[in-house]
């Protein structure tokens, strides 16, 4: 089984991934053999079993409620490609 | 109902817990400080950061749960909701999605004198995004993480508002109650509480119709019209012959209208998956026993007690209840003294003052002791409800208390025989017409010799006992 060429365009949009159109068909045959392999496991009978969110058994740890403030302006800028001000600055967003 | 139309509203609030430091990291919360002054290395994304929750805002997503009447999960997932956005760096939001830390619950509200039961579909923790400012540049967004990973209480409605009016009358409710419990501060200027509201119209006896979320909305004037505005435009929609879309839309606050939000139209398909570096949330029974004892008498509560009480209207006690701060100042002048007195001055007098200087009331001129001082110089006869206003205007603008205003000057009521009656001579003998004239029959003309007589006395003069001596003298 293929994953459907549009169904795989648009996950290509959300994701912001460009797929090329000659790697369209090789994407698809991949992404469909996940899929059936998923399929394979969806036969299983889980009607008793908790839906895993995590595979640890193990509790959430949890911090204070405790500020650290420092001045991060300059650390976390410094990776950015556009600064503006303090600001990240990225090409113009329309609403 | 707007033309034969039925109305369907249900409103997601985005309310801020007012936490020291944020949901996942250790970064401050602190409002106005500069751009990406308060960013960890997990609220930019840098690779490899993990987060770790914030004890405390996980309790006060339980405190809120309660407040509003909800069955609390004793286990729930955190998830990703994956969509691209410039104020987003993480690619994601953590959020929850199927498995919420609170479930259904409701809360009361009430709607031009008819009370209404409103459901809570649930409430979930999630993080806030970093803020873009389009206006700063025409070729450039600036985009400032501040925000970004503040803890949010997101909380859903059920579709039971029908009108405009509830809704506001909602989200006014929900806003008391996390202000009660101390969970938000409900500042809507900063945005620390905002609405999006979903909006459908159908025909009475219909099934609900296509809805439109409108986001974002930070005041209860904007609610309102933008409720109002996006019925009329669906309505206008169907009636000539047009299909609704489901969209999101955004409020223009200059101009009134709803617009269409072009970002947004291929986001729905978030995509949401359990956020593998977090372990399922638990709370255990005694945390939440431990939790339901930290939890204040909440406005409706205290409503009804302060009707038995002090035997307030409905309204008056509505009035006083819809903000804490509101409550406790009038809790603390009522202590031991005329109820009804102490009503009319907390809601008009002080609430006039505060509306005209824009201040809130932990803010006010007048501390709840000096109205009180005040108040208790009405009832012990030393002075009029009228020169009270003077006296409280002066406290309003100077600080000073009552006694100080009355003593330096000579502001107590004059109540002593002699002195009113010296006051009442001095009248009659200066209007020996007018006098005259009263004892042939003008009676109207009593209203006149009370009228000098105060003029003379400054307005310092008993009313009533002022009365009695006039009656007497014009005897005839």
């Amino acid at each position: 089984m293929e994953f459907d060429k549009n169904s795989l365009l648009k996950l290509g949009k959300l994701s912001k991934i460009k797929i090329d159109d000659d790697k369209l068909s090789s994407l698809s045959k991949d992404l469909g053999s996940i899929l059936n392999f998923i399929d394979r496991l969806q036969s299983l009978d889980t009607e008793e079993v908790d839906p895993t969110s995590n595979s640890l058994d193990q509790p959430l740890v949890m911090r204070d409620d405790i500020a650290i403030d420092k001045n991060s302006a300059n650390e976390i800028l410094e990776n950015a490609p556009e600064k503006e001000l303090d600001f990240f600055s990225v090409p113009k967003v329309i609403e | 109902m707007i033309d034969g139309w039925e109305l369907v509203v249900g409103i997601e609030i985005h309310a801020q817990v007012k936490s020291n430091s944020k949901l996942f990291s250790s970064s401050s919360t602190n409002f106005g400080s500069g751009p990406n002054s308060q960013v960890s290395l997990v609220d930019a994304a840098m690779p490899g950061m993990l987060p770790v929750i914030n004890k405390f805002c996980v309790e006060q997503a339980v405190r809120s749960g309660i407040g509003l009447n909800a069955k609390i999960n004793k286990k729930s997932i955190f998830d990703r909701k994956n969509y691209f956005y410039q104020d987003l760096p993480q690619g994601y939001q953590i959020s929850q999605f199927k498995d919420p830390i609170v479930g259904s619950g409701f809360i009361e509200i009430s709607s031009n004198g008819q009370s209404k039961k409103i459901g809570i579909e649930r409430l979930h923790l999630e993080q806030d995004a970093g803020k873009s400012l389009h206006d700063q540049d025409p070729n450039y967004t600036f985009v400032d993480l501040n925000r970004s990973g503040i803890a949010l209480m997101e909380i859903v409605s059920k579709p039971d508002i029908s009108s405009a009016d509830e809704a506001v009358e909602y989200v006014k409710k929900v806003r008391s109650i996390l202000r009660y419990l101390d969970t938000c501060d409900g500042n809507m200027e900063q945005g620390s509480l905002r609405a999006d509201v979903n909006v459908s119209v159908n025909k009475p006896g219909d099934s609900f119709g296509t809805r439109c979320e409108i986001k974002n909305l930070n005041s209860f004037k904007f609610i309102h019209s933008a409720i109002i505005y996006e019925a009329k435009r669906q309505i206008r929609l169907i009636e000539s012959g047009e299909s609704i879309h489901q969209e999101t839309r955004l409020y223009n606050i200059d101009s009134g209208e709803t617009r269409s939000m072009r970002s947004k139209e291929d986001a729905h398909d978030y995509r949401y998956f359990p956020d593998p570096d977090l372990l399922p949330l638990i709370i255990e029974d005694t945390w939440i026993e431990n939790i339901k004892k930290t939890i204040p008498e909440l406005p409706d509560q205290k409503k009804d007690r302060l009707v038995k009480e002090y035997n307030l209207s409905d309204y008056d006690a509505g009035v006083i209840v819809s903000d804490r701060a509101i409550s406790d100042y009038y809790e603390e002048v009522v202590k031991e003294r005329n109820p009804k007195l102490v009503t009319t001055w907390v809601t008009s007098e002080l609430f006039s003052v505060l509306n005209k200087k824009n201040l809130s009331i932990s803010e006010t001129p007048v501390s709840a002791g000096q109205l009180g001082e005040l108040i208790d110089n009405i009832e012990s006869g030393k002075i009029s409800n009228r020169l009270a206003k003077d006296i409280f205007e002066e406290m309003c603008e100077t600080g000073k208390s009552a006694g100080e205003i009355i003593s330096v000057k000579g502001l107590s009521q004059i109540s002593d025989q002699g002195e009113l009656e010296k006051l009442v001579d001095e009248v009659l003998s200066a209007n020996p017409d007018n006098v005259e004239k009263y004892k042939n029959g003008k009676d109207k003309l009593f209203g006149f010799f009370v009228g000098e007589a105060m003029k003379l006395s400054k307005g310092k003069a008993n009313p009533k006992l002022l009365n009695e001596f006039l009656k007497e003298k014009l005897k005839i």
